[in-house]
């Protein structure tokens, strides 16, 4: 079809007496070639072909975008192949809307709206998750159960491996930051007493309530996120079954009977790891041993614990808010799972600093 | 000696997963032609087209699309035809975190060494054929599935592609949006001279675009028949396709 050599494309433009402006367009023209650059005024614009080649979708999408806009124009001397192509698209065209691109006011009040409807539905989600709860105790909730007992083996027993790796370099790290301190006051004996502190009170806890918004959070945001995409989350509603009640309750409940039992474990295994650093030093076995069960109270287990319960409800929480709001598009779903994380982690460790000022209170 | 069709299948066999689920089948299509595949649910008309398009490789016999033989091609070889096919696919398949517009520009952005602004120009103009131009910068999610096929079909044609598969563009459309794609299929062959293979169900668009009809027969696993849809019509022809024919148009 192609005709050899192919010359460029042309565009020539000339102004008629009667203000008519008239481009000659000819050449060969093709989407790998560069189209020529046209200036002209007016709204009465003819236009006409001479040695016109081969072309393919390049002129008229060219024509399309240049003359879309003028009032009257005249393709009645084209060859009826490219006028129909002109045309085509011509019957469709209305005018293109502006891209709204607003100031920095603008920008900055549609941020605040945002942001504060994103609260909005934030309580919203947690009002609806506690209703569900209600209705749960009533026994009135439709759950999914088969999703419970998935997550008390996904979130729970597969999480094991990562918990027991990361409680044990935990409590490894703090008796060799603790040693090394407590060596030069001659008090290494209460490494233990740090180790089995911390740990039971605070970083058990802790560590596995993040563990549990990397992989679990992040986890359930995508799932929600994507059945928000394919529209299963619809289906449900209009079965007439609350999708934060049968998805999203199954998943908060195991996760939040999950990391109680993770963090003592993690707890075990970091004075486990703290042990093995400071009876490679100074301490006997018997003396560490003898220091932890001096070191750590009911009470302080009871800290851990309570801490670790409201840990793993933020977490699963943060998964199923972030996945019933995601956008239901690919990059929604992926914004989703990383949000879900973000917020996760930020609000367990707000809750732990409003945990220490409450405990502190009450002499806990 | 090089065929001038633009799509040949010889005795090719297509399945899924190494089950075969239908053989026999042989038709040639000439250039700017419109072939039709029909046939009842779950024949394996999806599966022809991906196997012909060169997505699956074929089970049996072997198929050429542009000169090309897919299955033994080079890669350059196959990429270079790739470039010269569109698709459309059954759900659309648009990128659901790109605007329609984006959408269109990928392909171009990909393959075409043009400014950004020409880019843009003739994304613009490939939406405005398929009459999107008012919904260039809305996401596939804000968007109906009439204009989620016809966003495909802008997408497919991204590259003045030389032949396009179109899988069930009329499948779930209102006559008359149907209609009215049927005569966008026309109008697009006619300018730009493209070869078009779909499938459909819809029996009068069907006898209204195709030049020719593959029917595939499930009950013998073979291609039934081959032939301007037309003949079907005809009592004396194939007799499973004159019946889907003649039944579909009753309805």
């Amino acid at each position: 079809m192609s005709h050899a050599p192919a010359s460029p494309p042309r565009a020539r433009t000339e102004v008629l007496a009667d203000g008519t402006t008239v481009i000659t367009l000819g050449g060969d023209w093709n989407l790998q070639a560069a189209t020529p650059a046209i200036a002209f005024k007016g709204d009465q614009v003819r236009l006409v072909t001479e040695q016109l080649g081969d072309f393919d979708s390049s002129l008229p999408g060219w024509i399309h975008a240049h003359f879309r806009q003028v009032r009257r124009l005249d393709l009645s001397a084209l060859p009826s192949r490219l006028r129909s192509l002109v045309e085509l698209a011509e019957q469709s065209t209305t005018t293109p809307s502006p891209v709204a691109t607003g100031g920095l006011l603008e920008r900055f009040g549609g941020w605040g709206l945002e942001s504060s409807s994103s609260w909005g539905r934030a309580f919203e989600h947690i009002g609806d998750v506690a209703l569900g709860f209600g209705r749960l105790l009533i026994g009135r909730a439709r759950v999914n159960w088969q999703d419970f007992w998935l997550q008390l083996q996904t979130a729970g027993v597969d999480a094991l491996p990562i918990v027991a790796l990361l409680g044990f370099l935990t409590g490894l790290i703090m008796a060799y930051v603790g040693l090394i301190q407590l060596r030069q006051v001659g008090a290494t004996v209460y490494v233990a007493n740090l180790v089995s502190l911390a740990m039971t009170r605070e970083m058990g806890a802790l560590m596995t309530g993040v563990i549990a918004c990397g992989r679990t959070a992040t986890s359930f945001a995508s799932q929600l996120g994507s059945m928000n995409v394919s529209q299963e989350t619809d289906a449900l509603r209009v079965l007439g079954i609350n999708p934060v009640e049968y998805l999203g309750l199954p998943r908060i409940l195991a996760v939040t009977l999950m990391v109680p039992l993770l963090s003592v474990f993690a707890t075990f295994i970091g004075v486990f790891g703290g042990m093995i650093v400071a009876c490679a030093g100074d301490l006997s076995v018997s003396q560490y041993l003898t220091q932890v069960v001096v070191a750590i109270s009911f009470r302080s287990f009871l800290v851990g614990f309570i801490k670790s319960i409201a840990f793993g409800f933020i977490a699963a929480w943060a998964g199923c808010y972030r996945g019933a709001v995601a956008k239901p598009s690919a990059l929604g779903v992926g914004e989703a799972a990383t949000s879900a994380a973000v917020l996760g982690i930020t609000l367990i460790v707000i809750s732990d600093a409003l945990f220490a000022v409450i405990f502190n209170l009450f002499n806990f | 000696m090089a065929t001038h069709d633009i799509l040949v299948s010889e005795g090719l066999a297509i399945g899924h997963g190494g089950n075969v689920i239908m053989t026999g089948i042989d038709f040639r299509l000439a250039p700017g032609r419109i072939l039709a595949i029909v046939g009842p649910s779950g024949c394996g008309k999806s599966t022809l087209m991906r196997s012909l398009s060169g997505l699956d490789l074929p089970l049996g016999g072997r198929s050429e699309v542009l000169g090309h033989d897919l299955a033994v091609a080079t890669a350059t070889e196959r990429e270079g035809t790739l470039r010269r096919l569109g698709f459309l696919f059954q759900g659309s398949a648009l990128f659901s975190s790109l605007t329609l517009r984006e959408n269109v520009e990928l392909p171009m952005r990909e393959f075409l060494r043009a400014p950004r602004r020409e880019i843009r120009a003739l994304a613009e103009y490939k939406l405005a054929l398929v009459g999107l131009a008012d919904a260039m910068d809305k996401m596939p999610a804000e968007i109906s599935g009439g204009m989620a096929k016809r966003a495909g079909i802008a997408r497919a044609m991204a590259l003045d592609p030389d032949l396009i598969f179109l899988d069930e563009p009329s499948a779930g459309l209102d006559p008359l949006t149907s209609g009215r794609l049927d005569e966008l299929i026309l109008k697009l062959r006619d300018a730009f001279g493209t070869t078009i293979v779909l499938v459909s169900h819809e029996v009068p668009s069907i006898l209204r675009i195709a030049d020719f009809c593959v029917y595939l027969d499930p009950d013998a696993g073979r291609m039934g028949a081959y032939g301007p849809p037309r003949d079907f019509l005809a009592a004396g022809s194939h007799a499973k396709a004159h019946a889907f024919f003649s039944q579909a148009q009753i309805s």
